[in-house]
């Protein structure tokens, strides 16, 4: 029986899942401290609900819809499921009861228990249905949610990082504002570099220049390097100043794409 | 008193360092095996279909070059970005890197039984994930915890919460582009929200969907 072998495994495969990103959610809102996991984009969008259950709620439902048509058409749940749908239902039923963000959306903990019974719940049910979603409120998702959401991270949060570094002292700025540039041509956008400039910056800052924060430096400096050559930065570049692009060069990229066409 | 009620205790399990790699092997076990269902199945891979499609590539018999290839590079620059900014990035780094890259990796060698097997697949993801967990608090160890500096912490939280203010008004300027039904129940919804105190992106999506439904928007 496909069916109910389907409905097992998923309770396990959402338990397992929605445990993860339950735990790293909540981890975020204590880094760096506190290593987290999700993204920055989930990050400012749980922000964005300020502790509201229905705003977490609503958020998560808008998505939701998109991502059963998706699994119903072509098997695939769509990133939203683990950036979206997830985090904010496990943070929408832990505020239906308490306010306070600091026991609930930030403890890791709790939201990992309740992320696993979301987990459990959504990928059951997505993942053994077969209920076509009504293609209006499809739409509502791809042309209303999507675009706000695209506009948040691009240029919305870049904006916002970059002010707080402009704001946060002269090496946080210079650093914040190239990193910032570099990386929103590098790796399409601005965020992590200028992240990563604040956090030079202010370690400078704080303990000057000494191992750590020239590990950090090289650190950066290497994953701009490998980011830039993975995505094909330098061909690019090259073409852009209208150079010739080296044979060689492109040879190299060919071993690490052997196949892609 | 609220700064009492703020303090958590930085080494209890849940917000320790070692407890990282166990978090990645949960979300990676389920990830990993999401791909087994989807090899098996055809359905629960949790990725975007365009990239769940590099991977189809692959099983339909063609190369596994391009899901490979694209998942690996996206994996290895989460890894190395994860610990410096505290955040690791789970769409790049398993979604995509583990979900896909490596899955496309074992299958190009001609290694399938992770993937046929459901508690193989299982075990397989959660070992990787302890890996990458692992790999990820080595580094901060000889980063930033090494260090008693906070890193710019609070900038970053304060440009975090700012930028989410803007979600709401965003969501009322998307809608009112999609068309006028869907904008005008985006507006209300929000007004009301935001007569009712609360945050308005609630009340701009609820407003947008009701109205949607009863005035689809139209498609050329």
């Amino acid at each position: 029986m496909d069916t109910v072998e389907i409905l097992m495994k998923s309770l396990i495969i959402g338990a397992f899942v929605g445990f993860g990103i339950g735990a790293g959610a909540a981890r975020m809102f204590h880094a760096p401290n506190v290593q987290g996991m999700g993204a920055f984009r989930t990050f400012g969008e749980l922000n964005a609900c300020e502790g509201d259950p229905i705003a977490h709620f609503s958020f998560g439902l808008g998505f939701l819809f998109n991502s059963w048509a998706s699994i119903v058409g072509a098997g695939a749940f769509t990133q939203d499921v683990a950036h979206r749908i997830i985090p904010h239902w496990a943070a929408s039923v832990l505020l239906w009861r308490n306010r306070n963000l600091a026991e609930t959306l930030q403890d890791p903990r709790k939201m990992a228990l309740v992320g696993s019974l979301i987990g459990m719940f959504l990928i059951a049910i997505m993942n053994s249905t077969a209920v076509a979603i009504p293609a209006s409120l499809q739409l509502i998702a791809t042309k209303v949610l999507v675009p706000a959401a695209n506009w948040l991270i691009n240029p919305i949060m870049p904006i916002v990082f970059w002010m707080a570094a402009l704001d946060a002292g002269k090496r946080t700025g210079v650093w914040g504002t190239v990193l910032g540039g570099l990386a929103h041509m590098v790796m399409s956008n601005a965020v992590p570099g200028i992240v990563l400039g604040i956090l030079i910056g202010k370690g400078v800052d704080d303990s000057g220049w000494n191992h750590i924060t020239r590990i950090l430096v090289v650190a950066v400096v290497l994953l701009f390097v490998l980011s830039g050559f993975f995505r094909e930065f330098d061909i690019r570049m090259l073409k852009e100043f209208q150079m010739a692009v080296p044979d060689g060069l492109m040879q190299i990229h060919q071993i690490f794409k052997a196949g892609v066409n | 008193m609220e700064s009492q009620e703020e303090q958590v205790n930085l080494n209890s399990f849940w917000y320790a360092e070692w407890a990282f790699p166990l978090f990645t092997a949960m979300l990676s076990a389920g990830i990993f095996a999401g791909t087994h269902m989807y090899y098996v199945y055809h359905v629960g891979a949790f990725n975007e279909i365009a990239i769940v499609a590099m991977l189809e590539v692959g099983i339909k018999g063609g190369s596994y070059g391009a899901a490979a290839a694209f998942g690996a590079s996206f994996l290895f620059a989460r890894i190395l970005e994860g610990p410096l900014v505290g955040i690791l990035d789970i769409g790049g780094s398993l979604l995509t890197g583990v979900g896909i890259g490596i899955p496309a990796l074992l299958l190009g060698m001609g290694v399938a039984a992770p993937l046929e097997s459901f508690p193989l697949a299982l075990a397989t993801g959660g070992v990787i994930g302890v890996i990458i967990g692992t790999i990820i608090v080595l580094i901060r160890k000889y980063t930033i915890t090494a260090s008693n500096s906070t890193f710019g912490a609070d900038i970053m939280m304060g440009a975090g919460n700012a930028a989410g203010r803007y979600l709401g008004p965003l969501i009322i300027i998307s809608a009112a582009m999609a068309s006028i039904p869907v904008g005008i129940g985006s507006t209300i919804g929000a007004a009301i929200f935001y007569a009712w105190k609360k945050p308005i992106a609630g009340g701009a999506i609820l407003g947008a969907m009701v109205l949607g439904a009863f005035f689809p928007i139209l498609t050329k």
